[in-house]
């Protein structure tokens, strides 16, 4: 028995979706802490928006490769400073369309995450889109528990609470 | 209802204008398009007189453009820099190009020369937007989208170099001058944003990343419609406000449902339709050049 929750330990994957608001550092660096001192994995999704209509079916399709190239290149970045923390690769995943569909997709796709890890942003404005769709309306549809880590958490509290 | 054109000289049916609106509206929502290249034929085909189609076109592709551009420039992806000099060019290229519709005016040239400009332009456009997608939809999945190098030309080696941080570029202002001073003069006669040359233009030609492409081309077609509309208005005489104003409103109408329903179809069958639309379109305005007129002469006061 101890056995077997040893290995579902190791097998869990901590979901983070890389945006571009300021707190993903942290909730990135909570996923990695609990990795680094419970055991698992990290996952990095980005989702890129999907190309708008133009007109010329090779610039369309240019703009999609662009589009993901840069994704790949900001995930394999921050794949290192995950490296770094855990001593394990990520797993990286670039989507193309909605955050939160995508998000809500990969789940009930993917049986092997966990858990999914969003930071709260801490001005006014709320928390942030993803979180404000996931706890409200499309948090029905959701296929894994979800963490919610206050963006205004420094280092040290981080390594506290993990 | 029959509707007065005060600067058009005709009486059109004001539910067809906002129908043709309307049309237009929902096609340039639909494709994101600006539209200008579809109105100013249709109203050349209804019997409005060229320099009025043509400013009319220029004066929707304004409206078209503004909102796609404030979209682009809240997302940071518009270099304002090249966007400048693109417009400086374009600029230049409509006062030109007014300059030449104006004096075809006076040749009484004018409807022959837009309606030709428009054949082979929509023409040879239209060919290679059908040849692209279908080919494109024969290869699906097959293949990665053409790479371009990084190359140096001898554009490089032209003086006058600025840095275009957006676009990570290091070039010559000339180049940009060049494309912008083309796509104005187009834009004068054909009253249109000529947005489908521009955008290649900026990728091929200048190397600009795909990303601030969007948004920088639809800063230089509101600003060069703009112009085009205001100097057509001053030079000929060519803003019908009456007309503007009922194909605003179903422009205004029409190209929300075209946005709403662009963003369930997508892909290779839309850009199909578009290419054989254009290509309709240009195959109509030939045959109205080509077919024997219902009156051999007409009759109006001398120029």
């Amino acid at each position: 028995m101890p056995e077997a929750s040893d290995r579902a330990r190791r097998d869990r994957v901590f979901l983070v979706v890389v945006d571009d608001s300021a707190e993903r550092e942290v909730a990135l660096k909570y996923a990695a802490l609990r990795v680094k001192k419970s055991g698992g994995r990290v996952a990095l999704l980005r989702v890129v928006e999907p190309v708008e209509q133009v007109e010329w079916a090779g610039i369309g399709a240019m703009m999609a490769e662009e589009r993901r190239e840069e994704a790949e290149a900001l995930l394999s970045g921050l794949a290192a400073q995950v490296q770094a923390t855990t001593g394990g690769l990520p797993i990286l995943i670039v989507r193309e369309g909605k955050p939160v569909e995508e998000v809500l997709a990969l789940l009930e796709e993917d049986p092997r995450i966990s858990i999914l890890v969003l930071a709260s942003a801490t001005g006014s404005g709320g928390p942030g889109p993803l979180i404000t769709a996931l706890a409200g309306k499309a948090g029905g549809r959701l296929r894994a528990p979800m963490t919610i880590v206050p963006g205004s958490l420094d280092d040290k509290e981080l390594d506290r609470v993990t | 209802m029959e509707i007065y054109l005060p600067i058009a000289e005709m009486s059109v049916n004001a539910f067809l204008l906002v129908g043709i609106g309307f049309g237009v509206g929902w096609l340039s929502g639909l494709f994101g398009v600006g539209g200008g290249f579809l109105l100013t034929p249709l109203l050349i085909l209804i019997g409005v007189p060229s320099h009025v189609a043509v400013a009319s076109g220029a004066n929707q592709t304004m409206g078209a453009s503004v909102s796609g551009l404030i979209a682009q420039a809240r997302r940071d992806n518009v270099d304002w820099l090249m966007g400048a000099v693109l417009v400086v060019g374009g600029a230049l290229g409509t006062v030109v190009g007014v300059q030449l519709f104006a004096w075809l005016k006076r040749l009484g040239q004018v409807d022959t020369a837009v309606s030709l400009f428009y054949v082979v332009v929509l023409g040879v456009v239209g060919t290679l937007m059908v040849m692209e997608s279908v080919r494109a939809i024969f290869r699906r999945r097959g293949g990665r989208a053409a790479r371009r190098l990084h190359q140096h030309s001898w554009a490089h080696g032209l003086p006058l170099k600025l840095r275009f941080r957006k676009s990570r570029l290091y070039m010559s202002a000339l180049p940009p001058l060049g494309i912008g001073f083309g796509i104005g003069l187009l834009s004068a006669i054909m009253g249109v944003g000529g947005g489908f040359m521009l955008v290649p233009a900026m990728i091929y030609l200048l190397g600009m990343p795909t990303a601030v492409v969007i948004g920088t081309s639809l800063f230089q077609v509101v600003c060069v419609t703009a112009s085009v509309t205001m100097l057509q208005a001053i030079q000929v005489g060519g803003v019908d406000i009456v007309l503007t104003l009922l194909l605003l409103v179903g422009g205004v109408a029409g190209a929300q449902f075209g946005a709403a329903m662009g963003g369930r179809l997508r892909g290779e069958e839309t850009r199909v339709l578009l290419g054989l639309l254009v290509l309709a379109v240009a195959g109509s305005l030939l045959w109205d050049l080509l077919s024997v007129p219902e009156q051999l002469f007409s009759v109006g006061p001398g120029t």
